[in-house]
């Protein structure tokens, strides 16, 4: 048993003895708990991952004449102003007002550039008060001009996290980075056995006031963090999904750019490459035990993000062992698994952090409250208007074309029902292909007469049980302007449209109206 | 070795490739071909004993070949090692070492740019 304070004397007096918690995974296993107990003084875990949750409070000083500032622009991104006269929260995934930029440079690259010292230009527009006479402002600005600039991540260091897959036909860009279709491989991001939370899974050490490694400069944990989650379900001690979360913040002017990166993800947008790393103090045999976790004992899920619904399904379990090999089986089949959070920056960080308190620069604090482990639960957003339904729809009776039917009868269905798409079915009523109004111009212009020769083979399709908003996002990403209902059995039951969606989205907000 | 081979529109229909295959036993892999009616374009990986003297034939019988010598570079000061790029890969050009670097091989690299364009701080450039 040792205390926080004697550990503190140690390092003062450069006796402390610090190993990385991948070390420490080693010396356990060599050295039994025991050992490693009455030995080790600490154990430092580092992450290197995207950690969109980020973002820091600005205080720009006031100019003369003065300005409240309403609607404030670094180097094109937006930061929320609506704070006191020159105070401005800039998030990290903010996009670029500039649509020809857009998520190539957004708040997370901004926040990069005023650690590096760029010259960051400002623009600002006010209203103008007795008090606030000024209606803007255009100027430079650079880090050391700020009065303050604090990162405050309302949540960073998840303390476990699904692993990504797709089992769609479509390549999706997400979060999680680029995901190809039918299984074409996993993402994860995690540091796994260096994880900070995942060394003190009960948050026996770690709370507010907990100081810490924060992009290179110190920094303090806040509170636990926002969908902070404590009732997942844990193997070896550890939580197999997401679970717990740390609000972290830190002193901008003393961070480097080295451990914190501005980064965009592919038509998904931008996101903040935060370094973390959180010293724990070995009290006792139980956090020796538990900060010696290895990768192979940190079980994850890997989660099919092709359904794009709240609660996505699992695809099977594994572990960080089994990721860092490379190569993992789904059904059957070898995927190629690559990690979004670099471990090797994660390593240099749990290494830095190490030299430090051996170093004596770096004293560990006994938190104020820890963080919770237990009681907390994260509610969902409950919508008071359930979401339509393809099914609810209001949709006209649909009219079906034939693979074996000649153009011109196909012609005139469309222009006698006045629609431009048509599906075509099997005698089953089984869909086979889709028909639109332009492919049978085009089969007239080249002169071809079977409509199995024109008609969209590949067809994008709605079900019945999904939500209409999912329809209008297909609708939107794939450039199409209607698209066929099926069933299970693949069955056509109707067709929905553009304008189905556009009239449904007129009809509610007539009845807001009326409600109001 | 990788190079581009340029036909012109009075050579497409003429056996050249396969003539140079059999004659000078090379491996030749296409790794992208665009072929018009103003001529062809194949990027194409040559190995063997005889990649000189194949090249010398196709050139005798009007192809142009240009060599690429870099296709793929990653910007260190850009590269935080993080991995996204690994599993995007087809031809497995990237990978990662014992210590955690990303490695990219321009040798291997057939220039499909999947991993430009999902790399997150946008390290990785292909340049021919």
């Amino acid at each position: 048993m040792k205390t926080i304070k004697e550990i503190n004397q140690k390092i003062e007096t450069g006796d402390a003895v610090v190993l990385t918690a991948a070390e420490m995974t080693t010396f356990v296993e060599q050295n039994g708990v025991e050992a490693a107990a009455e030995e080790i003084d600490v154990v430092t875990t580092g992450t290197f991952g995207a950690m969109c949750s980020s973002g820091a409070f600005l205080n720009f000083g006031h100019s003369d004449p003065p300005i409240k500032m309403n609607k404030t622009y670094l180097n094109n991104v937006e930061a929320y102003s609506g704070l006191a006269a020159v105070d401005a929260y800039i998030g990290a995934t903010q996009l670029n007002r500039n649509p020809q930029i857009g998520m190539d440079y957004g708040g997370s690259h901004l926040i990069e550039d005023l650690i590096r010292g760029k010259e960051i230009d400002l623009a600002v527009e006010a209203y103008g008060t007795d008090c606030y006479p000024r209606k803007e402002i255009e100027t430079t600005i650079t880090l050391d001009k700020l009065n303050q600039a604090v990162m405050m991540n309302p949540r960073n260091c998840y303390q476990n996290y699904a692993v990504a897959t797709n089992s769609t036909e479509e390549t999706l860009y997400t979060y999680m980075g680029t995901l190809l279709p039918h299984f074409g491989n996993v993402s994860y991001s995690s540091a796994g056995q260096l994880s900070p939370l995942l060394n003190d899974p009960y948050f026996e050490t770690i709370g507010m006031g907990t100081r810490i490694f924060l992009c290179g400069g110190e920094g303090y944990v806040i509170s636990e963090g926002t969908q902070h989650s404590t009732g997942a379900e844990r193997r070896n001690g550890v939580p197999i999904s997401g679970s717990g979360t740390l609000m972290l913040m830190g002193d901008m002017k003393k961070m480097s750019s080295d451990f914190v990166r501005g980064a965009t993800m592919q038509k998904y947008g931008p996101t903040l490459y935060v370094g973390a790393g959180i010293p724990i103090p070995v009290l006792n045999e139980d956090i020796a035990r538990r900060t010696a976790i290895s990768d192979e004992d940190i079980v994850c899920q890997v989660v099919d993000y092709g359904v794009p619904r709240r609660s996505r399904p699992v695809i099977r379990e594994t572990n960080y062992k089994e990721l860092k090999t490379g190569k993992i089986e789904i059904n059957g089949v070898e995927v190629n698994a690559s990690p979004l959070s670099s471990y090797k920056k994660a390593e240099e960080i749990a290494d830095e952090l190490k030299a430090w308190i051996t170093k004596g620069n770096f004293f560990l604090t006994e938190p104020v409250r820890k963080v919770p482990s237990e009681g907390y639960t994260v509610n969902p957003l409950e919508i008071k208007k359930p979401s339509t339904l393809v099914k609810n729809l209001e949709s006209k009776p649909v009219i079906r074309a034939y693979p074996t039917e000649g153009i011109s009868d196909v012609a005139k269905k469309l222009v006698d029902n006045n629609i431009n798409h048509l599906p075509v079915v099997d005698e089953s009523g089984k869909l086979r292909g889709i028909v639109t109004s332009w492919d049978i111009a085009n089969a007239i212009a080249k002169g071809k007469t079977k409509l199995n020769d024109v008609m969209t083979k590949r067809v994008i399709i709605a079900r019945e049980d999904e939500p209409v908003d999912l329809v209008a996002r297909r609708i939107d990403k794939h450039e199409i302007s209607g698209l066929p209902i099926v069933d299970k059995d693949n069955k056509v039951k109707g067709m929905i449209t553009a304008e189905d969606i556009s009239r449904l989205i007129g009809k509610e907000k007539n009845n807001n109206e009326v409600c109001e | 070795m990788k190079a581009w081979l340029k036909f012109s529109p009075d050579i497409t229909n003429k056996s050249i490739i396969s003539d140079t295959i059999k004659s000078y036993d090379i491996d030749f892999n296409i790794l992208r071909a665009n072929i018009t009616p103003k001529g062809g374009k194949l990027l194409v990986e040559i190995s063997g004993n005889q990649v000189d003297e194949s090249i010398g034939y196709m050139e005798s019988q009007g192809i142009s070949v240009d060599p690429i010598k870099k296709v793929v570079r990653k910007e260190e000061e850009k590269c935080v090692d993080c991995g996204a790029c690994v599993s995007l890969c087809p031809v497995k050009a990237i990978s990662v070492s014992d210590d955690w670097t990303i490695l990219v091989d321009d040798q291997l690299c057939i220039g499909c740019a999947f991993c430009t364009s999902s790399c997150p701080m946008k390290a990785i450039k292909i340049t021919e």
